[in-house]
């Protein structure tokens, strides 16, 4: 079970990922101005350090994924190049083994549990599969939302996949008859940003309406909704024991503190709770997050200061920046290898959220207010 | 508010209920002209919608006041237009409860005044309790208002046709949202689409017979049923064809 990071983020955190050497025909400037929804902080660097070789240079990553065996990396790019990228990330070098192209930016990526294939999906709902054996396969549309899809997640058995988009839905749909719908679970009031596995039954979900929540989603029903500070536009999950108790981070839009961490714990079947907040600040407002991932101890952090790529590790259980742990000169040395600090490197700018939330045209009061004054001058003529 | 049926219940609180409506002397019922609105809507933007999270939070009784409990809408018209259709549907079948979904302001508005008026006429009968109509776009909240398997029939007439191919994501019939229409369905139940566009025409029956949840009827079946010569007229879009001698092309799905 991968139960870090949307997408298997686990395999390879630490310094080691940035060991991955990879070669490619194209050695440009390394581009990161936008990797918004990039899983990881470590699969973001090293991933971009990738692509940054690999892209021409008004083309920027846009989502990373690891497979749950470690053994593939998927990356889409968008701007002038939209493609998915796959490589083969073990045993010591990384080597591409197909690019197919995108025809929209992505806006999620997600391996299937045995690492067959990978979905992704775009800005105007649509997902596909692209199959990762054969390499070079056109995809396959399995499904469609009629807004942006924000984060996919497969069953561990595959039977269902389930999305989540700026409606304020999450789909269950199943698989491999993706043409039928198994469920909705349906609450929240804004955009849902996040969605993680729990158990074979149970996700969790975050949301721009501030809840965190958990679902049976084989049922649709809400099995506990618990209020957060402010809207969640990432959620990542780890797992502290097997179908029990689970450790979920929430990363929160424009708020004083970054980041929220909650245990939630399972006490029945369907029984949950949260037994235990944490709020860490992270310098929250003095530089622009765009992502994090975490271990057991370590919260890593990317985001833009002075339109500058940077990443931070903060301790767990402190909230403070991390003081031991993080071998000395590592974190320059990733950042190195993004180029984010050379000369003449594209500015860093994480991408704008406020246009996840539903912007609120009245289109109705204007009309009413007309209706009825035409109304009452029909009255007055009457009774003139 | 959940549906637009709270603009029928700040009229009965009127003490003079017609006067809301600019109705005709002769007929009682709203005029059309004041509620004429342009034919297309983008179904994708954002929209001032109040929509229900759950079907669970659905305030039917502001729509059906005299709705029994338990009781469940079973036909739902998408784009019903003016409702010329719905209206016939409350006649063919008082038992069920029938919802017209309607995207544009006006020509919503114009039903729900119409069904307060028919209500009005026929107080004495309890006629048109049946019938309700729900400002909403239902490409993107059917399962906001239904559960799945709740509906019987579904009814698509004289679809917008969005004939350029750039808008085809726009049309009402498409590869995903079959799907979710055939979320709301029962297995059994019924689609029915009609229009006077031939492309439009085969572009439906295209996409229905290529998703794995749907059946085609048989032409023999199609006549037997007993809605179909009212698809024929009811709808002032079919009507206005009729008059004009012009094609209709109609094509009834069963849910798988």
């Amino acid at each position: 079970m991968q139960h870090f990071g949307p997408n298997g983020a686990a395999a390879g955190l630490g310094p080691t990922t940035a060991d991955i050497k990879i070669e490619c025909a194209d050695c440009l400037k390394p581009c990161i101005q936008s990797q918004n929804r990039v899983s990881s902080a470590s699969t973001a660097t090293s991933a971009a350090s990738t692509v940054a070789r690999a892209t021409a240079a008004n083309t920027s990553v846009q989502n990373v994924a690891y497979s749950p065996d470690g053994q593939l990396l998927a990356v889409t790019t968008s701007g002038a190049q939209k493609a998915l990228l796959l490589y083969r990330s073990r045993p010591e070098n990384a080597r591409l083994l197909s690019t197919r192209p995108l025809s929209r930016a992505s806006s999620a990526v997600r391996f299937c549990s045995d690492s067959s294939s990978v979905l992704v999906t775009d800005k105007t709902g649509d997902c596909y599969q692209y199959d990762c054996v054969e390499v070079e396969a056109p995809p396959r549309l399995l499904l469609g939302h009629l807004s942006v899809v924000y984060d996919i997640l497969w069953s561990e058995d595959q039977q269902h996949i389930i999305t989540c988009d700026r409606d304020d839905k999450i789909r269950v749909t199943n698989y491999p008859a993706t043409f039928d719908i198994h469920s909705y679970c349906l609450g929240h009031r804004e955009f849902v940003s996040g969605l993680a596995l729990l158990t074979e039954q149970h996700i969790a979900s975050a949301s721009g309406d501030k809840t965190l929540r958990v679902w049976n989603y084989i049922q649709g029903k809400e099995l506990l909704q618990h209020e957060l500070p402010a809207p969640a536009v990432r959620l990542l999950v780890r797992q502290l024991e097997p179908e029990k108790v689970f450790q979920a981070a929430v990363l929160f839009y424009e708020h004083v503190d970054a980041l929220g961490l909650y245990r939630l714990e399972r006490s029945s079947d369907d029984t949950w709770s949260v037994t235990a907040t944490q709020l860490v600040c992270a310098e929250a407002g003095s530089w622009s997050i765009s992502n994090f991932t975490l271990t057991s101890d370590r919260i890593y952090i990317t985001g833009a200061e002075n339109e500058r790529l940077s990443l931070r590790v903060y301790d767990i259980a402190t909230g403070q920046p991390a003081s031991s742990g993080v071998p000395e000169g590592w974190l320059k040395m990733v950042l190195d290898g993004l180029g984010a600090n050379e000369e003449g490197a594209p500015p860093f700018i994480p991408e704008d959220l406020s246009v996840w939330f539903k912007k609120r045209f009245d289109n109705v009061s204007d009309y009413l207010e007309r209706k009825k004054r035409r109304i009452e001058e029909q009255q007055q003529q009457k009774c003139g | 508010m959940v549906a637009t049926g709270g603009q029928a219940q700040d009229q009965s609180q009127n003490q003079e209920p017609d006067v809301l409506n600019p109705t005709s002397a002769v007929t009682g019922l709203p005029q059309k002209r004041y509620y004429r609105q342009r034919a297309h809507s983008n179904p994708i933007a954002d929209h001032s919608f109040d929509y229900p999270a759950r079907p669970e939070d659905v305030d039917w009784r502001s729509m059906y006041p005299s709705i029994q409990q338990g009781q469940q809408v079973s036909f739902a018209d998408v784009g019903c237009g003016y409702g010329g259709f719905l209206v016939t549907l409350g006649e063919m079948f008082p038992e069920k409860l029938s919802i017209g979904m309607e995207i544009r302001v006006k020509v919503s508005d114009y039903v729900v005044d119409r069904i307060a008026a028919l209500r009005r006429r026929s107080a004495d009968t309890g006629a048109y309790q049946n019938i309700a109509c729900l400002r909403t776009n239902a490409m993107k909240y059917l399962p906001n208002y239904f559960s799945k398997g709740q509906l019987e029939k579904m009814f698509f007439l004289y679809p917008d046709p969005h004939f350029k191919r750039a808008k085809h994501k726009w049309r009402i019939i498409n590869q995903a949202l079959l799907s979710e229409y055939a979320y709301v369905l029962r297995k059994g139940g019924l689609v029915y689409t009609m229009t006077d566009v031939e492309d439009l025409h085969k572009w439906i029956v295209t996409h229905m017979e290529e998703h794995p949840l749907y059946e085609r009827l048989t032409e023999e079946e199609a006549n037997a049923d007993p809605i179909t010569p009212k698809l024929y007229q009811s709808s002032e879009e079919g009507a206005k064809v009729v008059r004009n001698k012009g094609d209709h092309f109609l094509a009834i799905f069963r849910r798988l």
